[in-house]
């Protein structure tokens, strides 16, 4: 299977990579009030919205944040969702067959790369408060 | 005062699509000249012609569709009556009705006042009976005119990819390297160049609108087939069917509808002759009506037939959820009705047959709800049952007043804008007493402002008499009266309750389109 694999908070991260849509480059996202930390703004791509979110945030629970070293945006399009994400890092396309013990970590080129579903990240975000105002 | 302008335009989109209809009906009944169906076809988009005509003073579309219908009215009683000299001369009376309809009732030239004339003269006379018929109807001869093509059918699929080729263009500007001081004609031509390609953009994005009316028609004939299945009689009726929306959304409504329509017809709806008993006209109604409130786009589907059964759901109630008749007698009217959408509601239909009006609806209320939207039912035994269904704005585009506050591009829309006053000329009790919509989205305070805005807005409670309020804050810029496209939000921004959509302008940047009734403005 074929993994996007990035990095995120110091670690790496592997999507399956069918659910990547495309990759933007410099495309500023328009900034949202009432949104939980890690979600940056919108951006609108080919007639729709996407929700922004910074992965190393979302990922890390809110203990992160994103580093700004790569500011490329990944569309991901998955069943009827469909999100944008900014990494510290795109590392790029592993292939990987061999999915070790808890079938959701493996190794590449000596690290460790956590394989985490589009759909896992959609929950994480929408369980989040929203409605709020931040301090910005 | 009546906006009489308004109602023409309506009317000029509505009957050209009858008469398309009508063209359509014409081929079909020349072919099989018996089908009284087809007659009654062919006489209510004439009378719904008439109809409008006559409430807009056309007086000379109103007469000519009139006497049009005369024979209608005789073909449905007798198809002996039609030979092919009628159907040609119905033919001709839709030609002339096309160019009266485009040219404001107006009958421009000696030629064409004989042609309307002659065929009022043609529709005044009784038509001959063609079992002992010598002479024929003698239709006008063609003129020779051709119609104008003015639109044309593009595949859904095309716009899209027009939308991201136009996109892919666009964003090309962000990758254009630094150009020198010496470059000035060159910059200033690419600027005019892009904002002539966002502008393109822009009208490109609102070919994705659709018109209810024309989304309406693609169930004209599934509700007649099935109306014939049931051996029932139903009239479709649409209201507001000039209201767009995207056709993403509206494509997403179809399954939906069918189900709605179908458990209307099947169910609602009586037979002509329970509707006769019942003191009702043979003849069931469905109807279609589509509406704004505030940036929702509602869309009304009801029937007049027998209502949803309340002694059902109350069993369904007792005997699947354990509730007591009390409990139940305690439920509103919404929650009560609202049982039927529950995912187990199905399942004890299909098997005890529960009034028949609950297969499926889970999936009905699953599929508004993927749209961000809702749907309510009210039902009254023997009066009908009506279902709300009430979506996120879907692509449209309106006027919004566009500011910056913080780093927040935000819109209201326009008709929400009383006033735009400067800050500078405000004393500062005023300044004192306006909202402070930034500390409500986090702005830091030091702040400096060029404009207050005076918002008005309706209570939601009251959508059909709505209560004015007002509300004044200060932002720090102006951008503009823009026009956006509105987009509806997602399902996470959803969850702030505290937008009305989401506005692509015309340069491609993104606003937020503040909801003015929601919790931001509680004072």
């Amino acid at each position: 299977m074929e993994y996007f694999t990035f990095k995120a908070n110091g670690r790496y991260w592997g999507v399956e990579a069918r659910f990547v849509h495309r990759v933007l480059e410099n495309v500023p996202p328009a900034r949202v009030p009432f949104v939980p930390a890690c979600y940056l703004g919108l951006i609108y791509y080919r007639g729709e919205l996407f929700d922004v979110v910074d992965a190393a945030n979302l990922l890390s629970g809110g203990t992160g944040s994103l580093t700004g070293k790569d500011a490329r945006i990944v569309l991901l399009k998955w069943s009827r969702h469909k999100l944008a994400l900014i990494p510290d890092e795109i590392i790029g396309l592993v292939w990987s067959g061999d999915i070790k013990g808890d079938g959701t970590v493996y190794s590449h080129k000596n690290h460790t790369v956590r394989i985490i579903t589009p759909a896992a990240m959609w929950n994480s975000l929408f369980g989040l408060s929203y409605g709020r105002s931040s301090e910005v | 005062m009546v906006d009489l302008q308004k109602y023409k335009k309506i009317f000029v989109a509505e009957s050209e699509k009858y008469l398309k209809e009508l063209d359509n009906f014409l081929i079909r009944v020349e072919q099989t000249p018996d089908d009284t169906e087809l007659w009654k076809e062919i006489h209510g988009k004439i009378h719904s012609i008439k109809g409008m005509a006559k409430a807009l003073s056309m007086n000379n579309i109103a007469r000519l569709s009139h006497a049009m219908e005369n024979w209608c009215k005789l073909f449905q009683d007798d198809t002996d009556k039609v030979e092919p000299g009628a159907v040609q001369l119905f033919f001709d009376g839709g030609k002339l009705l096309k160019l009266l309809v485009g040219e404001d009732d107006e009958i421009s030239g000696l030629e064409n006042r004989k042609w309307y004339n002659s065929l009022i003269s043609g529709f005044s006379q009784e038509p001959p009976d063609r079992r002992n018929s010598r002479e024929r109807i003698q239709a006008v001869p063609d003129t020779g005119t051709v119609e104008k093509i003015d639109c044309v059918r593009v595949k859904y699929s095309l716009i899209e990819e027009l939308l991201g080729y136009a996109q892919e263009t666009l964003f090309l500007e962000k990758t254009l390297p630094p150009l020198s001081r010496e470059s000035t004609a060159l910059k200033s031509w690419i600027d005019h160049y892009t904002s002539m390609l966002k502008g393109l953009y822009f009208r490109l994005a609102q070919l994705r609108l659709m018109s209810v009316g024309d989304f309406a028609d693609l169930f004209a004939v599934t509700i007649r087939n099935l109306a014939r299945e049931h051996d029932k009689q139903v009239e479709f009726r649409v209201v507001g069917g000039d209201l767009q929306a995207d056709i993403a959304l509206l494509d997403r409504l179809r399954e939906p509808f069918i189900h709605l329509i179908r458990n209307s017809i099947a169910h609602g709806i009586e037979t002509p002759e329970e509707r006769r008993r019942a003191g009702k006209t043979p003849t069931g109604l469905i109807r279609l009506e589509a509406g704004k409130e505030r940036e929702s786009l509602c869309i009304r589907i009801s029937d007049d037939g027998r209502g949803i059964s309340r002694k059902a759901i109350a069993g369904h109630l007792k005997n699947n959820r354990s509730m007591s008749d009390e409990q139940i007698a305690a439920l509103s009217d919404t929650e009560f009705f609202g049982t039927v959408f529950d995912t187990d509601f199905s399942s004890a239909a299909e098997t005890s047959d529960i009034a028949g009006r609950g297969i499926g609806m889970n999936v009905v209320a699953q599929a508004i709800e993927y749209l961000s939207g809702s749907i309510a039912i009210a039902s009254d035994p023997g009066r009908g049952t009506e279902f709300l269904i009430r979506l996120p704005v879907s692509l449209s585009v309106v006027y919004a007043i566009t500011f910056k506050l913080g780093p927040y591009m935000l819109s209201i829309p326009t008709a929400n804008v009383e006033s735009i006053d400067q800050w500078d000329g405000m004393d500062s009790a005023e300044k004192k007493g306006l909202y402070d919509l930034g500390a409500r989205l986090g702005v830091g305070k030091s702040r400096v402002f060029s404009h207050v805005m005076n918002v008005k807005y309706s209570e939601i409670e009251n959508i059909i008499a709505p209560g004015h309020k007002r509300i004044k804050f200060a932002v720090d810029t102006i951008i503009g009266n823009k026009a956006v496209m509105v987009m509806p939000v997602g399902e996470l921004l959803a969850k702030t309750r505290a937008f009305g959509g989401v506005g692509i302008m015309e340069n491609g940047d993104i606003t937020m389109l503040l909801d003015p009734g929601s919790w931001l403005f509680d004072m």
